[in-house]
């Protein structure tokens, strides 16, 4: 069964377009990518599929119902803008919100309890909201959309502003989560998370769908076309419009996309007689960053 | 609905539990009946002491009319004033020693003031009156009377009439005001009014007050964000109504305790009274259990009414300072009400009255007081109810329609177009 199913959902504001004939299928227990550039029409999509929004035309069904009050407590939601109430304790935000989601109250605080602790905030429970750092506030509301155990989570850009050691505690919850079954849509501008976590991704621009699937064979299509070199000294060397479409540097390390037929020992060679010296000479599926900026970039023209 | 009530009762203890709350709900009132109490006391028990006055008559011919005019002021059985001493100066050294006298007389406590009655007084020179409380209204008032008394009587004289005869005359009739009711008569002393417009201004200040808490509430949620969480778990229309609820019991609450303690007071606060200090003067105020009922209903209808406009406004737009900036014409509409007090004062059968009572936007208020006033007929306050009520009913529904659109939208305020758009999306 699929989590989640959109079929031909779509919803305007006025005269803007948010989102124009999408199609969706996220199949169950997958950890779903949504990508999009700024105002592609993510949040509203999203918020179709947890009803706070009304599309005009098509549906959205959540493990086969359509939306409905029992569909609304089946999803957990991290929203992007966060923000809790401040001068309410951090157990009692954390019984509302769990209440509202269908768990009764001394379930709901037992929960709260136990996820505090696992979260290192046990010692906060009593203090108010507004008592809390940036990055505790954001774990008490990543607490909030899974205190229900939902079946279906939906993230939005879950690691911003969070340390490193918060983002892998947040990390590992989701994996496992994952592992139990849950399914999660995760909706990021960053690709090198995606490309860690994700199964499969969906990639919206201007409203419509541009590219989705599984991201092993999004990426396989593409073949091994990326040339990655980490090099010292100078790249002038890197000089060859015959054989390379795109370059994309990073400082040590240069992503260089090939021609087709294009021979990477040419480049290789044309490195050994300048004196550089090759710390790293791969062949490569491209990163999901530049196929992003490919597909982006390209249906703007 | 279990979300509704948990959104209720949210509202309802994080309000309830604020100090704010705590003291304006049970301390104001606590404060009035300090107030009623002590009055009433002061009442019974203030000792009745003859103040001491002296003139110096610059004139020769006015203190001893001055001072007949004085004393036959009464309190209770004895007089309110005794003029101990009338000295006439006929010059200013004179004046001046006088003057000093009576000056060490007052600081000593000798005396409680004096009158210097200028020579040039019929040439329109002010007389003076030198106390070491100016604060005593009453002394000024009985002052100035005697004075023109005394002038007067001194003029006709003069001309050969006699003064006595003129005054008796003149004479104003005392009127005691009595209330004509079905179930009596009853002495007026302001207690009518009094219950009248305190009753008005505690519904109005209640249905301001958490009204505007509707809008803080609705702009606290959206500004911090946490409304995008609140509408993932139930639908806006649902969290609307728990939080008017919310809010709205809130103001029943404090209502409740205002009005129970209002009407306990009236009750037995004047029996109370009288066992503990027999023969005060407090008025009897008479508030019908009807009266509360319809207060109660009407509370209803108004808060509502304004309340899920409130709501829609802290919807609409994206910060508290904005917020206040859009409520104000609603603030006005409501705060119109109060400023028509005078005329149904006046006239509380008007058709000004009455419109105003049947209008729904001023009705909860208006008919509340008319009601105080003098008890309309029946008709009247049930036809104000229903119109209200269908009128509130309405708004209710459109806010409902702007608030739901509202809570996710950020940037630019809406024009009165897209509101209406609004309104119009599935």
């Amino acid at each position: 069964m699929d989590a989640v199913l959109i079929e031909g959902v779509t919803k305007r504001f006025n005269s803007v377009i948010a989102v124009n004939d999408f199609h969706l299928r996220v199949s169950e227990g997958a950890l779903f990518g949504l990508l999009g550039p700024n105002g592609a029409g993510k949040t509203t999509t999203l918020r179709m599929v947890m009803r706070m929004l009304v599309p005009d035309t098509g549906r959205v069904l959540i493990f086969g119902h359509l939306l409905g009050d029992r569909t609304q407590d089946l999803i957990g939601y991290l929203p992007e803008e966060r923000g809790l109430y401040p001068k309410m304790k951090v157990r009692e935000v954390l019984t509302f919100l769990g209440a509202l989601k269908g768990l009764s109250e001394a379930e709901a605080r037992r929960r709260a309890l136990h996820w505090l602790e696992r979260m290192e905030l046990a010692k906060w429970s009593e203090r108010k909201i507004y008592d809390l750092s940036k990055g505790m506030q954001q774990k008490i509301q990543f607490i909030a959309a899974v205190l229900h155990r939902p079946p279906l989570l939906i993230l939005d850009e879950p690691f911003s502003g969070l340390d490193p050691l918060n983002a892998a505690m947040i990390k590992d919850i989701m994996l496992d989560l994952r592992a139990q079954g849950t399914t999660i849509i995760l909706s990021t501008h960053r690709m090198e998370q995606v490309e860690m976590m994700c199964d499969s991704i969906c990639l919206i621009h201007q409203g419509r769908k541009v590219l989705d699937g599984d991201l092993k064979s999004i990426k396989r299509s593409y073949g091994q076309n990326t040339l990655r070199i980490e090099h010292a000294g100078d790249n002038g060397f890197l000089n060859f419009p015959e054989l390379v479409e795109s370059a994309n540097h990073h400082g040590a390390v240069v992503d260089l996309r090939l021609r087709p037929g294009a021979d990477p020992q040419q480049i290789l060679r044309a490195a050994v007689e300048r004196g550089i010296a090759i710390t790293r000479f791969e062949l490569i599926e491209p990163p999901l960053n530049d196929i992003f900026i490919e597909k982006v970039s390209g249906s703007d023209a | 609905m279990r979300k509704i009530w948990l959104v209720f009762k949210r509202e309802y203890l994080v309000r309830v539990r604020t100090k704010g709350f705590i003291f304006s709900t049970f301390v104001v009132p606590m404060m009035l009946v300090a107030i009623v109490v002590i009055t009433a006391y002061v009442a019974s028990h203030q000792t009745v002491r003859t103040q001491q006055l002296a003139v110096i008559d610059g004139t020769g011919s006015l203190s001893a009319a001055i001072a007949r005019g004085l004393s036959q002021q009464l309190q209770g059985d004895q007089p309110a004033y005794r003029v101990a001493r009338e000295e006439s100066a006929a010059n200013p050294s004179e004046e001046k020693k006088w003057r000093d006298e009576f000056r060490t007389q007052v600081l000593h406590g000798k005396l409680d003031g004096f009158l210097l009655i200028p020579a040039g007084y019929f040439d329109g020179e002010r007389p003076i009156f030198y106390a070491r409380n100016t604060g005593d209204v009453a002394l000024a008032a009985s002052i100035r009377r005697a004075l023109d008394e005394a002038g007067a009587a001194y003029q006709l004289e003069a001309r050969g009439l006699d003064y006595e005869s003129i005054r008796s005359l003149l004479k104003g009739a005392p009127i005691t005001l009595i209330k004509v009711k079905a179930e009596g008569e009853e002495e007026e002393r302001g207690q009518t009014i009094g219950l009248a417009v305190a009753l008005m201004m505690v519904l109005y200040m209640t249905i301001f007050v958490y009204g505007i808490a509707t809008m803080q509430s609705v702009q606290e949620e959206k500004s911090t964000r946490v409304v995008e969480l609140l509408v993932s778990s139930l639908r806006p229309t649902h969290l609307l109504w728990g939080k008017l609820m919310g809010v709205g019991a809130v103001g029943f609450t404090q209502l409740a305790v205002w009005l129970g303690t209002g009407f306990s007071v009236i009750v037995y606060g004047r029996a109370a009274a009288e066992l503990l200090w027999p023969g005060n003067k407090l008025p009897h105020i008479e508030l019908p259990f009807l009266l509360l009922v319809f207060i109660v209903a009407f509370f209803i209808a108004g808060y509502f009414l304004y309340a899920s406009l409130y709501a829609a406004i802290g919807a609409m737009v994206s910060s508290t300072e904005e917020s206040q900036q859009v409520a104000t014409p609603l603030n006005l509409l409501l705060g119109f009400s109060p400023v028509m007090l005078g005329f149904v004062l006046r006239s509380p059968n008007s058709s000004t009255a009455v419109a105003l009572s049947m209008i729904p936007f001023s009705s909860p208020v208006h008919m509340v007081l008319r009601m105080a006033l003098q008890m309309p007929p029946l008709w009247q306050i049930l036809l104000s109810l229903s119109i209200v009520l269908l009128t509130t009913g309405g708004i209710v529904w459109l806010s409902a329609r702007v608030y739901r659109v509202g809570i996710l939208m950020y940037g630019k305020r809406p024009s009165l177009r897209e509101l209406a758009r609004w309104v119009r999306y599935s």
